[in-house]
């Protein structure tokens, strides 16, 4: 009925990207312009910054990226037709359930790290946002695990 | 008010400096707490670690459990009942050296105990058992010297409940070595098991903490102690003790009646304590909230642990109670020890981690931080796997309890690394101030980040691997090694510490599973020593281990700790033969020992004689495979005969069968939907009952459906109110026996709206034993799943020396029904794909689909359909694709000509 290029490569493509967005900026962010930031700006000016980057990037999280994987990965677990009950059984579901675990653990740090920023604790707010980083790649590395739907 | 931590109340005792004093030596007992803190935190993680993989590994389960309570709380147990021990009686410190070498001592016992069981070296598992009870005893001896002499404060009798816990760890340690190496055997094991549980959770672990609640809780609280409390402590003590001593005795020994007595006897006690511990509770402040709940929350769930334990103990046998333990055991671990562990340790951590009342305060609050959530989802991830709700909701249960304990393990690590830094800062003779956190460097957060982050993964990576069969099938012999090597599926059950079968002889290259099923109470696995292994299968549930193709002998066992020594073991013993009767199986004695006597009754001389090669004799005729057509009348009235007859089933072999209407498998009856059945049964057998069980009717088996004697009649009606392809067969025991020598056949009931075909054919499978019917050759035959031949419609090869015949582009319909009485069907047609597949009442595949059928699975007693279009002319062979029955004799041949 389809072809290769089918609505549910469409719907994963989607949730690819917002996967490679997410993960792509967090890489960014941390590598990239929070560290020329530190060395270019001086103390105010970087605070001031590294805050308002963050805070843009909270939203654009809260927003966008959140809405999108919760809707696109909805639609491919029932796609694939997965139940409470498979996310139990060894293989797809227990994968599923791990990543899906993970995921929330990562969005925990993200909001446990705006949270620390916004008190001040600078040295949390980084350990956390790291503890993200990572876990994200982590949740990317499970999803290469899960078959293709 | 009593003080904790440092000492008694009244700086001037007669010891002087023995003990210990308030502002004394602080930093150097702190570095001792300190340390031995941390070894305790280190068990906490690795169990926390271990019970992640507990799905996937059964072993990590136990490991779990055991570096729990056997690492974690007895490092804290012996640490902490020494110490309150010293202070309680105001005795003099012991030697810190020895108090060292016995904590050291325990520790290497128990990493010994856990590596012996892990790696499966009984020796090492021994060693460290007997190092475990010399510690546990040398801790008694101390325990009992320190109150010689001693002037004793108003709770000295909670040192007596150090005591007796310690005799009950010595009792628990020699049990549980008794299980773990093998020594308890099949018989005692189950009693053994629940003395072991009962002594070291209840005695070991219950005790001390029941004891030490007499001073904890009043001291937590804030307020005075009652003045009965001496008194009660003693009563307590007496119930608890002497309770739990006939408790643990009584299951050693499997007596129900005094094991529950016991049992009331230690409830009895524990509820005396909250007792007085509700009447102590006064409206003030409590110096430390958090720990108040949690100690009170803890000693509901023991109180709630015992009384389930104890109704179960009083309404189901002494084994009945382990399958009740296995969901226990976790409520009592979490609820109980780790609660009580979490509330004592936020408020005695502070008291002996901190220099002064404000570093104190510090401390406290680190401790304390978030309590109220992590009390909650403690107690609730606890309730929640034990409640009768949905699978998920025990995965979130288990979630919250580990996210609960991970943040206070958090806290704890932050804690001791606060204690850490100030020890130094003392030592390097500068410290002053309270360096809550000294500048780290730039980097620090990022490791810390990435460390958390990588420990994250590797969890996530271990729960989605979780539940998988390790290893896979070990086809390394190569396809075509044997000639008539074939699959095979054995059914093993687990019941009694025992498998049977325990020895399964096969030809070498068979391609082996293993329907596993779990006839006991508590929890059992196995594992192949080519590495497949079975999950963790609680009563009653299955799982088919597939051990592949076998080239060499091969142990499989129960990988849960100590029952492959009290005998759960199986040996898979390869023959080079070539015959279908070489392989077979033994089945258990019952004693767990290897029985190899199978090998004289086993190779009668009927089973080697089938030569499907020849030909049928002269006027033999075979059965027709046509389906008999429904016919427009909506009541079926059929006569059937039970009765012997003597038919040719395999070329040149004829062979007595117990027969319904004088063929094996009887007529196949066929209609529709909302049709009625009379079916009148005469038993013209003699010395014989026979009935019959209609899968397509609902009839009450011990009425309609009843057995009748010899020269009786009965008549079976009833209405197909489904369709489907479904089995009836004699319903009389020994089934095996009824249905082995040919006491089956089928029943079709068409679908509405099933489209016409060319051809409709009705296929029964069925399994062939020769030999005299009853005699005990051929009922062993049967026991051991080893028939003479596979075969449709009751013949072997009938239909390869008589084909179906159809025409080019004619449509078949392939009714199929797997009567067994052991064995299922994988119906397949060779130079064919199947458009239509009906199974068990549905349709898995239609033609407007885009799949393929290959294979209509059957299990024993399942039927259905198939349907396929035979586009060109030819010779196309259906078999059993079960290539080992297709060879002997489940085999025939459809000639489509042009």
């Amino acid at each position: 009925m389809t072809g290769a290029v089918g609505l549910w490569s469409l719907v994963r493509f989607i949730h690819v990207i917002g996967a490679v967005v997410w993960v792509g900026g967090q890489l960014a962010l941390s590598l990239v312009v929070l560290p020329l930031g530190r060395r270019l700006l001086d103390t105010e000016a970087f605070a001031g910054f590294a805050a308002a980057a963050g805070r843009r990037f909270g939203i654009l999280t809260g927003a966008v990226f959140l809405p999108l994987q919760l809707g696109t990965g909805w639609a491919l677990a029932w796609h694939k037709g997965v139940t409470w009950a498979s996310l139990a059984e060894p293989g797809y579901g227990r994968v599923l359930a791990a990543k899906l675990a993970l995921f929330v653990a990562v969005m925990l740090a993200a909001a446990a790290h705006g949270w620390a920023h916004a008190k001040g604790r600078a040295e949390l707010a980084r350990a956390l946002a790291v503890v993200s980083l990572v876990g994200s790649i982590g949740v990317v590395l499970l999803a290469t695990a899960l078959p293709a739907t | 008010m009593i003080t904790i931590g440092r000492g008694p109340a009244q700086a001037d005792g007669p010891h002087g400096p023995a003990k210990y004093p308030s502002r004394f030596r602080e930093s150097g007992l702190r570095v001792r707490h300190m340390r031995a803190h941390v070894v305790v935190a280190a068990w906490f993680g690795l169990a926390l670690l271990a019970a992640t993989a507990q799905h996937s590994l059964p072993v990590a389960r136990w490991l779990a459990i055991h570096m729990f309570l056997l690492g974690g709380a007895t490092t804290a147990i012996l640490i902490w009942s020494e110490h309150f021990a010293v202070a309680l009686l105001h005795a003099r410190i012991p030697d810190e050296r020895w108090s060292d070498a016995r904590l050291a001592g325990a520790n290497a016992a128990v990493t010994g105990i856990l590596v012996g069981v892990l790696a499966d070296l009984p020796v090492l598992t021994g060693v460290g058992g007997v190092l475990l009870v010399a510690v546990a005893t040398a801790h008694l001896v101390v325990l009992i010297r320190m109150g010689r002499g001693a002037l004793g404060g108003r709770l000295k009798p909670v040192v007596g409940y150090y005591r007796v816990a310690t005799a009950a760890l010595i009792a628990g340690a020699v049990l549980g070595g008794l299980l773990a190496t093998g020594h308890a055997g099949a018989t005692h094991y189950a009693g053994l098991r629940l003395a072991h549980i009962h002594a070291t959770m209840l005695g070991w672990i219950g005790l001390p903490v029941v004891g030490t609640l007499f001073m904890l809780w009043p001291t937590v609280l804030g307020v005075r102690m009652k003045d009965i409390t001496t008194r009660v402590s003693r009563w307590v003590l007496w119930l608890t003790g002497g309770g739990l001593t006939l408790a643990a005795v009584a299951l050693a020994l499997e007596w129900r009646w005094p094991a529950a007595a016991g049992l009331a006897v230690y409830a009895a006690g524990v509820a005396l304590a909250a007792g007085l511990f509700v009447r102590t509770v006064r409206g003030n402040r409590p110096v430390s909230a958090a720990a108040a709940w949690m100690l009170a929350a803890a000693t509901c769930w023991l109180l709630i642990c015992v009384a389930v334990d104890l109704v179960m103990l009083a309404a189901r046998s002494v084994p009945g109670v382990q399958t009740v333990l296995e969901d226990l055991v976790p409520v009592l671990l979490v609820g109980f020890v780790a609660q009580v562990l979490i509330g004592a340790l936020t408020y005695l951590l502070p008291v002996v981690l901190s220099r002064g009342p404000k570093d104190r305060a510090v401390v406290r609050a680190v401790l304390e931080r978030g309590w109220l959530p992590r009390l909650v989802a403690l107690n609730l991830g606890v309730a929640l796997p034990v409640l009768p709700l949905p699978g998920p909701c025990a995965v979130v249960g288990m979630g919250l309890v580990g996210a609960s304990a991970a943040a206070f393990l958090v806290l704890v690590g932050l804690v001791l690394a606060h204690s850490r830094r100030a020890v130094d800062q003392e030592q390097a003779a500068a410290g002053s101030g309270p360096g809550q956190s000294p500048a780290p460097g730039s980097r620090r957060p990022a490791l810390l980040g990435t460390a958390a982050g990588v420990v994250l993964t590797v969890l996530a990576v271990l729960v989605a691997n979780g539940g998988w069969d390790t290893g896979g099938s070990t086809d390394t012999a190569g396809g075509g090694s044997g000639p008539s090597a074939g699959s095979r599926t054995v059914d093993v059950s687990i019941s009694g510490m025992s498998l049977s079968p325990n020895r399964i002889v096969v030809v070498k290259g068979t391609s082996l599973r293993l329907k596993v099923t779990n006839k006991d109470a508590q929890r059992h696995d196995l594992k192949s020593e080519n590495g497949p292994a079975t999950p963790l299968l609680s009563h009653g549930q299955s799982h088919v281990l597939d051990i592949g193709k076998v080239t060499d002998d091969l142990k499989v066992w129960c990988t849960v700790p100590g029952h492959r020594a009290a005998g759960m073991r199986m040996d898979i013993v390869v023959k080079s033969g070539t015959g279908a009767a070489a392989d077979r199986s033994t089945p258990s004695s019952g004693s767990g020992m290897d029985m190899d006597h199978g090998g004289h009754s086993m190779d009668s001389a009927d089973s080697g004689g089938l030569d499907l090669a020849k030909a049928f004799s002269p006027g033999w005729k075979p059965r027709s495979a046509d389906l008999p057509a429904a016919g427009s009348a909506t009541v079926h009235k059929v006569e059937l005969h039970a009765a012997h007859r003597t038919v040719e089933v395999a070329p040149g072999v004829r062979q007595q069968m117990w027969t319904f209407g004088g063929t094996a498998p009887g007529p196949t009856l066929h209609g529709r939907i909302g049709d009625v059945f009379e079916i009148t049964l005469v038993n013209d057998d003699t010395g014989m009952g026979h009935g019959i069980d209609f899968h397509a009717g609902a009839l009450a088996p011990d009425r309609p459906m009843r057995t009748i004697d010899p020269g009786e009649r009965l008549v079976y009606r009833f209405r197909a109110e489904r369709a489907g392809a479904w089995l009836y067969h004699c319903s009389t025991a020994p089934m095996l026996q009824h249905m082995g020598n040919g006491m089956y056949g089928a029943v079709v009931i068409d679908p509405p709206g099933l489209p016409e075909v060319d051809h409709e054919y009705a296929l029964v499978s069925s399994e062939l034993y020769l030999g005299t019917p009853g005699s005990t050759a051929q009922v062993d035959k049967m026991r051991h799943d080893t028939p003479d031949a596979w075969v449709f419609n009751g013949i072997a090869a009938q239909y390869a020396k008589a084909p179906l015949k159809l025409k080019a582009g004619e449509r078949a319909r392939f009714w199929v029904v797997a009567a067994g009485p052991s064995d299922g069907i994988a119906f397949h047609i060779v130079g064919t794909v199947f458009d239509t597949v009906y199974k068990e009442g549905a349709y898995l595949l239609t033609p407007k689909q885009p799949g393929g059928s290959q294979v209509l699975d059957l299990s024993a007693a399942q039927g259905g359909f198939v349907e396929t279009t035979f586009a060109g002319a030819g010779h196309y062979s259906f078999v059993d694709h079960d290539m080992r029955h297709a060879e002997a004799g489940a085999h025939g041949m459809v000639e489509v000509t042009p």
